[in-house]
This record gives C-alpha cells, structure tokens and sequence, in this order.
C-alpha cells in the first residue's frame, strides 16, 4: 500500500540517525514495515502512533534490541543495523524506557553513574587499586554527574533509593541517566506517560534544554499531542507499523488518516 | 558505638566516596583491624586459630561467592568445587618446589578457569537452572576429585600440604598463620568495599537487576557475567588454599563436597546478598554458632546435673542452628548485614529520632 505525506521524509546527508525501508516481523506479525525516519542533528522529533503501531518497535530495532528483518539504520552515516545494544550505547545513543528501566536496589547517585559507564574503564585490577588508578576517574565523571544532577534538580534525591520515589521523579532519574552518556541521540520513549500537566511542562522544558545546552538530537515517542505539536520540529505518525504521515506537527496532526487512526473513521 | 549525628557534610567528592563516610564507622573499623593485629597476643592460640582463622578464611570465600551470587546475582552452587580447583592447584604447586606466593596464585588462576566454565553455564540459563547446571558441575568435580588418585591420591586419601612460607619466611607458628589468614581477609574486605564505589561494582548491579537495561547503557551482561565469576573464582582458590595450608594441613576430597557449597550460600544469604559486613555474621553464624550452643548445652546440662544422651546432644545444635536462619531470614530477608544496618541507623540519631516522626 503507498503510503500518503504531508512533506516528504527528508535526506540522510548529514542526518544524525537515518533509517530506511525498517521491517520487523515477530513470526507472522509484522509489527512494523517500510518505515523511513530521518533525523536530523539539534532536532526534536516527535513519534506517534495508537497502541501497537510499532513505535517501540522501531525504537527497539535501532537500539538493536529487536534487529530489523529488512530495511538499514544508519547512525551519522555508519550503518548500524542490527549491532548488539550494549554496543549502539557505545556508538552515542542512550534512550529511556516506557515502563522505567532504573535499577532499584541503587541510589539515584549510582543509577545516573551507570550512564558514564561507556566513558569509564571498569577492571578488577583498578577496583582493587582504587585510591591509585580508579579515584581520578571516579571524581571526574562524578561532576559530570552532578552538573546533570544540578540541571534536572534533583540534588535533594542523590542520595536516595530510586525504588521509593514517585514516577515523575524516577522520569527524570532515568533522563540524567541517559543524558550524562553524553548521546548523540537521545531516544525517549513516553518520558511523560502518567505526568500531570505541571509535570509535562517541566519535562519539556527538560528536553528543550538538553538540545540547547547540550545539542543532542531527540527521538521523542509521546501520546500527549500538545507535547508534541509543543516542542517537536517534525514528526512521523505509524499506524499498524506503517507510516501514515511525517512532517511538521502542526499539519501531521491535521491529516485525515491521523486523525482516522486517533479518534475513528472520518468517512461516512 | 554511641555517638550523635547532626547530618553528614561532605565539602568535596573525595570525602563523599570515602568507604566509611561517617567518623563513627572509620573508628569501628579502625579499632577491629587493631583488635585484629593485636589478637594473638590477647585470644589464646586454641580459640584464634580454631575458630577465628577459620572465621576470618571462610569470610573471605563467601565474600568471593558474594560477589557473584549478591552482586551480579548468578546462583553458585559448586563453589566448593570450585575451591578444591585452588587449593589442590596450590598444594601441588608448593610440593612441586614453586614458592607459596606464586603456587597461591597458580592455585587462583586455575579456578578462575574453571569457575569460568560455570559462567559459560550463566550466559546460556537464568535463576533456578543456573543453580542446578551449577550444582550438577560441583557432582562432576566431586567425581573427578575422588576418581583422580593423580590429584587427590582417591577417595580415601589426603594431601600433605608442604610447610607454609611467604616472603622467604617459613610460617609454623599459630601467630603466623593467623596473621595469613587475617591479611588475605582484610585484601578480600578492602577489594569488595572498593567495588561498592566504582565503576565495575555498579556494572555487576546493573547485570543483576535489569540486564536490557544493563545493555543500553553500554553494559556487556555476557562480559561482565564471565568478570564476575572468575574474579570470585580467584577468591575461592586462594581461599581454598590458605584453608588447607594454615587451618586443615591435609586435603581431602570431602572438605569440599557439595554440602560445603551449600553452607558457603548459606552463609552469604544469611548474612545478606550483597552486604561485605553481613558476609562476617553470616559465616561466624554457619561456622561458629554450632560449636558455641554445643557448649552451652553440655554446659546447661552439667549444671542441672541431668544426663542428655549423645545422640540427643549431638542434634540440638543443628536444630538451634537451622531455627537461628529462619528466624534471621523471617526477621529480615536481607540478612543479618541489614539487621546490623538497622539498628547502626537507629543508634546514629538516638535519641534523637523521635523528633523526624
């Protein structure tokens, strides 16, 4: 079936996160198909999409959770189809998760750490020769930590059990930690499901300025469509894995098979 | 231990990663390793060296097995075996002319290979099928052990382990190897607490708790589950080592049956997973609570002047013993380090704490 555009979905020259033609099938379920996403560097792109149209999917094929069955994902042009997650971390990409992924039985301190965790050595010899080889490094990313800590205010929690705290605050644990990996793609999958309105805006603001002052590029997976026509520069719309529409927000959201696939048909 | 706190400052980051970031705690832990240097000349040589030597080596195997079990959470049932690697690896070693230091080592590095062999077993099964894939390794080592009369000289036999010596120094002396297994605790210690503070630590947490979150932070769970293993291997060996070298002086197949794993998990998991002081509680309950209520009961019994039969004697340790675990693990399910972490955080702002509720 061609897929309609309200604007086509851009080049890959230059483009920070490239993919083209993503199928992925879990036995005769094709949960996504011919999916093209283009992202570009500084941009906030926003991807939506009913329940079950794939977008985690897509997510999970380029941080290679889920390798794609067809179709390439490049990153800033290497081609990094299929490479194991632990080793996309390593190529700059850092992403949170629908249903939370911090470790509960660490400290918020730790948790946020274990997001330098590709930019430091780990070793027996150096755990065992920590005041010789390992304390340098500690500190040094530990004020890493703690500028990421200071932006998203949460000095008061550092030295809290994560398992505790109430959901927004374990968001935005979760967004340090993959912040201070330092992405060049920053992958956020629903950071603002089961937020207030006052919590949504903090989180958007968040991520503005994480582009601003740390000029990651984002893939922002949300149903809050005032989030997304908020802050997003262009947007891709799946449904039953399929692209329905991508372009600006403002017309995305306006398009009759978006607004088919949301709120019901429009025909008749 | 009766002291007052108003509210930890740390002025620098330094000071913020210290192990002990309390005065309190640095005195605690500076006044027991005194205690522990000036031991011989205080405890009598029959009480240091037939229960506190044994103590002090069995705590650092289970800190070994600690550090795979409690903190990158792979159930270890043959770590018994995995003992007997290193410590027949060293005796042969020493009897082969190789100086202590180097035939210690040997003996580590060969049960890190073959404790490495049970990791293969973690990559592939989780949980519950680890522990039996792992328990079923120990069964095999069992038979190699008592079939391989090269090794152990059979079923039936034991191993002289040749006069300890380290640094040029032949150690004969109950003071000397004391002071071995003392050192090798204390290493032991130092390197488990270091690993609460750095990089590789937080890595083995993060490949027990969420092993795709693990993953997308960078972490390899495959590597650092193979890490884990053989770094609690190494421990195991040398442990295993020093046990026969200063505490069994021969060795045989049996110190290191699977019911010696058993008790090395227990001790870990009643002292709590992942709790460097709970590993101390755990094994001084395993190892020395039995003994200790042996006495008390020959002792309560000669007092009321009844006769309490052999057989009967014989099992009311045991039965004290197996009630103190539950009734530890009923207590407390993280064990007996998070029993004492309680109560240090409730003496820390006593009487004080009345005022936060």
């Amino acid at each position: 079936m061609m897929t309609q555009r309200t604007t086509d979905v851009g080049t890959g020259d230059g483009a920070i996160l490239e993919c083209r033609g993503i199928e992925r099938r879990f036995g005769g379920i094709v949960a996504v198909t011919g999916v093209d996403l283009v992202i570009q560097p500084k941009e906030i792109f926003g991807l939506v999409g009913p329940n079950g149209s794939g977008k985690t999917t897509l997510t999970n094929a380029i941080t290679g959770f889920y390798p794609p069955n067809t179709g390439t994902v490049r990153l800033a042009g290497n081609d990094i189809t299929g490479t194991a997650p632990h080793k996309v971390a390593k190529l700059g990409v850092a992403r949170t998760f629908q249903n939370l992924a911090l470790f509960n039985g660490m400290s918020v301190l730790d948790n946020i750490l274990l997001g330098r965790h590709i930019h430091m050595k780990q070793g027996v010899l150096r755990t065992a020769l920590y005041w010789w080889v390992a304390q340098r490094e500690e500190i040094e990313n530990r004020k890493i930590v703690e500028e990421v800590i200071e932006f998203l205010q949460l000095e008061s929690i550092r030295h809290e059990l994560v398992d505790g705290l109430p959901i927004g605050l374990k968001k935005r644990v979760e967004l340090a930690r993959a912040l201070v990996a330092e992405p060049q793609l920053l992958i956020l999958d629903e950071p603002m499901a089961g937020m207030n309105q006052e919590e949504k805006g903090y989180m958007s603001r968040f991520i503005l300025d994480a582009r601003a002052e740390r000029g990651v590029s984002v893939l922002l997976i949300e149903h809050h469509m005032d989030v997304i026509i908020g802050i997003c520069d262009r947007m891709l719309a799946l449904n039953y894995g399929e692209m329905i529409a991508s372009g600006i927000p403002r017309e995305v959201v306006k398009h009759p098979r978006v607004i088919e696939a949301y709120v019901g048909g429009t025909h008749g | 231990m009766f002291y007052r706190l108003s509210g930890v400052h740390h002025a620098d980051y330094v000071s913020d990663t210290r192990i002990f970031k309390l005065p309190a705690d640095r005195n605690l832990a500076a006044f027991i390793f005194l205690f522990g240097l000036v031991a011989p000349f205080i405890i009598p040589s029959l009480y240091l060296n037939s229960y506190i030597l044994p103590w002090l080596i069995w705590t650092a195997a289970a800190l070994g097995l600690n550090l795979v079990t409690g903190w990158a959470g792979q159930l270890h049932l043959g770590y018994a075996a995995v003992m007997a690697v290193g410590a027949y690896s060293a005796i042969h070693a020493a009897r082969f002319g190789i100086p202590w230091e180097f035939a210690l080592i040997i003996g580590g590095l060969s049960s890190s290979v073959i404790g490495s062999l049970f990791a293969f077993a973690a990559l592939r099964v989780k949980g519950l099928y680890l522990a039996l894939t792992t328990l079923a390794m120990q069964f095999v080592m069992d038979w190699v052990l008592t079939h391989s009369p090269a090794i152990t000289g059979g079923s039936h036999a034991s191993l002289q382990s040749p006069t300890l010596a380290l640094l040029g120094q032949d150690i004969t002396s109950d003071a000397g190897y004391y002071y071995v297994a003392f050192g090798w605790c204390v290493l032991v210690t130092i390197f488990m607490l270091n690993l609460k503070r750095t990089g590789l630590g937080r890595a083995l947490v993060a490949v027990r708790e969420k092993d795709f979150a693990a993953a997308i932070l960078g972490v390899n769970s495959f590597y650092y589950k193979i890490l884990a293993f053989a770094t609690s291997s190494f421990i195991a060996g040398v442990s295993g080592a020093l046990l026969i070298a200063t505490f069994f002086f021969l060795a045989a197949p049996e110190q290191f049956s699977v019911n010696v794993s058993i008790q090395v998990l227990a001790m870990v998991i009643v002292g709590g997973l992942g709790s460097v002081i709970g590993s101390y509680f755990g094994v001084a309950l395993i190892l020395l609570v039995p003994g200790l209520v042996n006495g008390l009961v020959v002792a309560g019994s000669a007092g009321l002047g009844t006769q309490i039969n052999v057989e009967t004697l014989a099992h009311i340790p045991n039965a004290v013993y197996g009630a103190l675990i539950v009734v530890v693990l009923l207590i407390e399910p993280l064990g007996l380090g998070k029993l004492y972490g309680n109560i240090r955080d409730y003496l820390m702002v006593w009487p004080f704490d009345q005022l936060r509720k």
